[in-house]
C-alpha cells in the first residue's frame, strides 16, 4: 500500500524517430493510498501503457514514478512489489489452483503458515476454495480469471493492485458481485486499486475517482458526479453517460445567455470573458424535463421518436436543425407532436473550443 | 453409404498397418533363422516354419576375435553421442529461442526473423556441402575420429531443429505469462525457469524427440568423420554386410537399432495423449 505518484510521465513507442508519436502525452498524477481509481477511455487511448509504466513492464520515455516518495522509475517490476491483473486470464498451467495463488508469496519467501492463511482468505472471497487442489488448467475461463485476480490480491503489502479490464470475460452476475468484493477488499485492507475499463458503468460504480483519457491525454480527473454533471470537455460529455450529453452549436447573445435555435437560453456561467462568439451548449438528457410552469429556458421541439427503456422514456426531438434528447419518467404520457422542454440554467454547460467555461 | 465408408476406412487402415508392421515382423522372424532357413525353399508356412536359433543375435555381442561383430560398443557410442548432443542442443536452443521470441535484436539490417532463419538455413544445405569443412575443422582441432568431435558436429546439426521448434512454441506462449511472473515477484531468470519453461514441456518434448531421431539415424557424418577408433551404430550395421549377406544378424541389429526410437515414440505418445500439449492459456 502506497501513494503512487506519476510525475511528468510521457511515453512513446518510437523514441528514435524524428517525429515520435506519443502514446502518452506528458502528465502528472497522484494516486492516494487506499483509494479506488478507474481509468476510463476508448480503446487505444493509452490506458494500458499507463498501467504498464506503473508496474514497470514499460519504462517511460520521460518522467518519474514515486511510490511513497521513493523513486522507483529505474526499478524492475520484481522490485516494485505491485500486482497487475490482465484482461485475459493468465494462469500457471502446470500448477494447482493453490500453487497459483501461493506463487506470489512463495517468490517473496513468506512462511508456509502465512501463505496458507492468505490463500485461504483470498480463495474464500473469490469462492475458489473447493477448487484449490485441482490443476488450474482444468478450470473455466472465468474461474481462471478469478485465479489471476486472486494472485493480485494475495499479497497484503503491495503498493497497489492494477487491473486491466479484469472482468471482461466474467459473466454479468458474477461481475457485479466481484466489483462489490473488490470494493470490500479495498475498504478492509486499504489497498490502492487502479481499474482500467472502457465501460463507464463499471467505472462509475467502482471508483472513488475516475480518470478519463483520450488519445494519450488525461482529459478529466474527478468524482463520478463531476464527470456526469460538469464534463470538462465535450469528449467527456459525449463519452460518459447513456445517451451521450446533448451538445448544440450555439452563439453567445449576452453575458449570461446564448442562442438555441430561435429561443434564448439563460445560463449561470459568466460568458463575458469569451472572445469567440461560437460556443457549444451541453446538457444531459436526464436534466431536460417537459416544461410545466417555468417561464425561462423553454424550447419547443417536434417529437421525432419516443423509446421506452422500461425504467424511463427517451424522447428524441428536433428544434430546427438541432436534435435534442430527453429522459423522462415512463409514466408521463407523451401525446402531442409539439413539446415544450425546460433546460435548467444551472445544468447548462457552455463549451468554448470544446473546453468547459467556468 | 456409411457402411461403405467404414469398410473403406478399415481396409485402408489395415493395409497401412500391414505395410508398416510387416517388415518388422519379417525382420523379427529372420533374426531367429540361420543360413539354411533363410536361403532354402519354404516348406509349409512362410516365415514361421523353421528351427529358431539365437545365432543372429549372438554374433552381435561376440567380439571379432571369436567370430562375432560386437555392436555393443558402437551402440553405446551412438547412445552417448545422440543423448549428449541432443541435450546440449535443447538447452542452448531453448535459451536462444526464448531470447529470439522475447527480445528485439537489431544489428544493421539483421532482425529477429533473420537470426531465426539463419539457424534454420543450416539445415537447408545438403550435408555433403558441410562434409569437407567439418573434416578439416575436426582434424585441425584434433577431434577427428573421436566421440567429442562427433558430439560437436551433431550439436551443429541438431540445434537448428531445437531453435526452430522452440521459437515457434515460445511465440505462442503469451507475453503476459512472463509479465505476470515478473509482477508476482520472479526475476527474469526465475520467470523463465519457474513459469515459462514448465509451460513449454510439450514443446521441449517434441524438440527433444526430433533431436534424438535425427541424431540417432545420421549415417553420413558418422561415416566420414570416423575411421577405426570410434564407430557409431548406423555405420556398424552397414558394415555387417559382406559377400554372403548375413540376413539374420542384419535383422537383429536393425531391430535393436530402432528399439530406442520405438521406446521414445511410446513415451511421447503417452505424454501427448494426456492432453498436455493443448491449451496453454485462456
Amino acid at each position: 500500500m502506497a501513494k503512487i505518484e506519476l510525475s511528468n510521465i510521457s511515453h512513446t513507442y518510437n523514441p528514435n524517430d524524428n517525429n515520435p508519436t506519443y502514446a502518452l502525452n506528458p502528465f502528472s498524477m497522484t494516486w492516494e493510498n487506499g483509494k479506488r481509481y478507474a481509468i476510463l477511455g476508448p480503446s487505444g487511448c493509452g490506458k494500458t501503457t499507463m498501467l504498464n509504466i506503473v508496474s514497470g513492464l514499460v519504462k517511460p520515455s520521460k518522467g518519474k514514478i514515486l511510490f511513497d516518495e521513493n523513486d522507483v522509475t529505474d526499478l524492475i517490476t520484481e522490485e516494485r512489489n505491485i500486482a497487475q491483473v490482465f484482461q485475459f486470464p493468465v494462469i500457471y498451467n502446470t500448477m494447482t489452483v493453490y500453487d497459483n495463488l501461493a506463487f506470489p508469496l512463495r517468490c517473496r519467501n513468506f512462511s508456509d503458515q502465512k501463505i496458507e492463511e492468505r490463500v485461504k482468505s483470498v480463495s474464500d472471497t473469490l469462492r475458489l476454495s473447493s477448487f484449490l487442489k485441482s490443476p488450474a488448467r482444468k478450470l473455466t475461463a472465468d474461474q481462471k480469471q478469478l485465479i489471476s485476480l486472486g494472485r493480485g490480491l494475495v499479497r497484503e503489502d503491495v503498493a497497489g493492485v492494477l487491473m486491466d479490464e479484469p472482468l471482461t470475460v466474467i459473466d454479468p452476475d458474477l461481475k457485479f458481485r466481484l466489483r462489490r468484493n473488490l470494493k470490500e477488499i479495498n475498504e478492509q485492507y486499504k489497498t490502492t486499486l487502479v481499474y482500467v475499463t472502457h465501460d463507464q458503468n463499471e467505472a462509475m460504480t467502482f471508483a472513488d475517482n475516475i480518470i478519463v483519457m483520450d488519445q494519450g491525454e488525461i482529459v478529466q480527473v474527478g468524482l463520478p458526479k463531476d464527470l456526469f454533471e460538469k464534463p470538462r470537455t465535450t469528449f467527456v460529455g459525449y463519452f460518459i453517460g447513456s445517451p451521450a450529453m446533448n451538445l448544440f452549436n450555439s452563439e453567445i447573445l449576452s453575458d449570461n445567455s446564448i442562442k438555441f435555435n430561435n429561443d434564448t437560453i439563460k445560463t449561470k456561467t459568466d460568458l463575458s470573458k469569451i472572445k469567440d462568439k461560437n460556443v457549444k451548449l451541453g446538457i444531459r438528457s436526464e436534466f431536460i424535463k417537459i416544461a410545466t410552469d417555468q417561464k425561462e429556458n423553454i424550447v419547443s421541439v417536434k417529437v421525432t421518436r419516443v423509446e421506452d427503456f422500461g425504467n424511463f422514456k427517451l424522447i428524441t426531438g428536433k428544434a430546427g436543425d438541432l436534435e435534442i434528447k430527453s429522459k423522462v419518467e415512463r409514466e408521463i404520457p407523451i401525446s402531442t407532436e409539439e413539446l415544450k422542454l425546460h433546460l435548467p440554467a444551472e445544468k447548462c454547460c457552455i463549451y468554448s473550443n470544446e473546453m468547459l467555461v467556468n | 453409404m456409411e457402411k461403405l465408408y467404414k469398410f473403406l476406412k478399415y481396409t485402408f487402415i489395415i493395409l497401412w498397418t500391414v505395410f508398416i508392421v510387416a517388415p518388422f515382423l519379417w525382420a523379427i522372424s529372420t533374426s531367429f533363422k540361420d543360413f539354411q532357413s533363410v536361403n532354402s525353399k519354404v516348406t509349409y508356412i512362410p516365415w514361421l516354419d523353421f528351427e529358431p536359433t539365437l545365432e543372429g543375435w549372438r554374433v552381435l555381442v561376440k567380439s571379432p576375435a571369436r567370430g562375432g561383430v560386437d555392436i555393443v560398443e558402437p551402440y553405446f557410442n551412438s547412445l552417448f553421442v545422440t543423448c549428449t548432443a541432443s541435450l546440449i542442443s535443447i538447452v542452448l536452443g531453448t535459451l536462444a529461442a526464448y531470447a529470439l521470441s522475447r527480445f528485439t535484436f537489431k544489428a544493421g539490417f539483421v532482425r529477429n526473423n533473420d537470426i531465426t532463419f539463419f539457424f534454420i538455413s543450416q539445415r537447408i544445405m545438403p550435408p555433403i556441402v558441410l562434409s569437407i569443412p567439418f573434416f578439416i575443422f575436426l582434424s585441425t582441432i584434433g577431434l577427428l575420429d573421436s566421440l567429442i568431435g562427433l558430439v560437436v558436429v551433431y550439436i551443429v546439426l541438431l540445434m537448428p531443429i531445437a531453435v526452430w521448434i522452440m521459437v515457434d512454441f515460445f511465440n505462442r506462449v503469451p507475453k503476459e505469462l512472463d509479465e505476470t511472473a515478473l509482477i508476482d515477484g520472479c526475476n527474469p531468470y526465475q520467470a523463465f525457469y519457474k513459469v515459462v519453461l514448465p509451460n513449454s514441456i510439450p514443446g521441449l518434448i517434441v524438440a527433444g524427440m526430433f533431436c534424438i531421431i535425427f541424431g540417432w539415424i545420421d549415417f553420413f557424418f558418422a561415416f566420414i568423420l570416423t575411421f577405426t577408433e570410434v564407430q557409431l551404430l548406423p555405420v556398424k550395421v552397414v558394415a555387417l554386410n559382406s559377400s554372403i549377406t548375413p540376413w539374420w544378424s542384419l535383422s537383429a541389429s536393425a531391430l535393436i537399432s530402432v528399439a530406442p526410437l520405438i521406446i521414445v515414440a511410446f513415451i511421447v505418445e503417452r505424454y501427448l495423449s494426456k492432453g498436455n500439449l493443448s491449451g496453454a492459456l485462456k
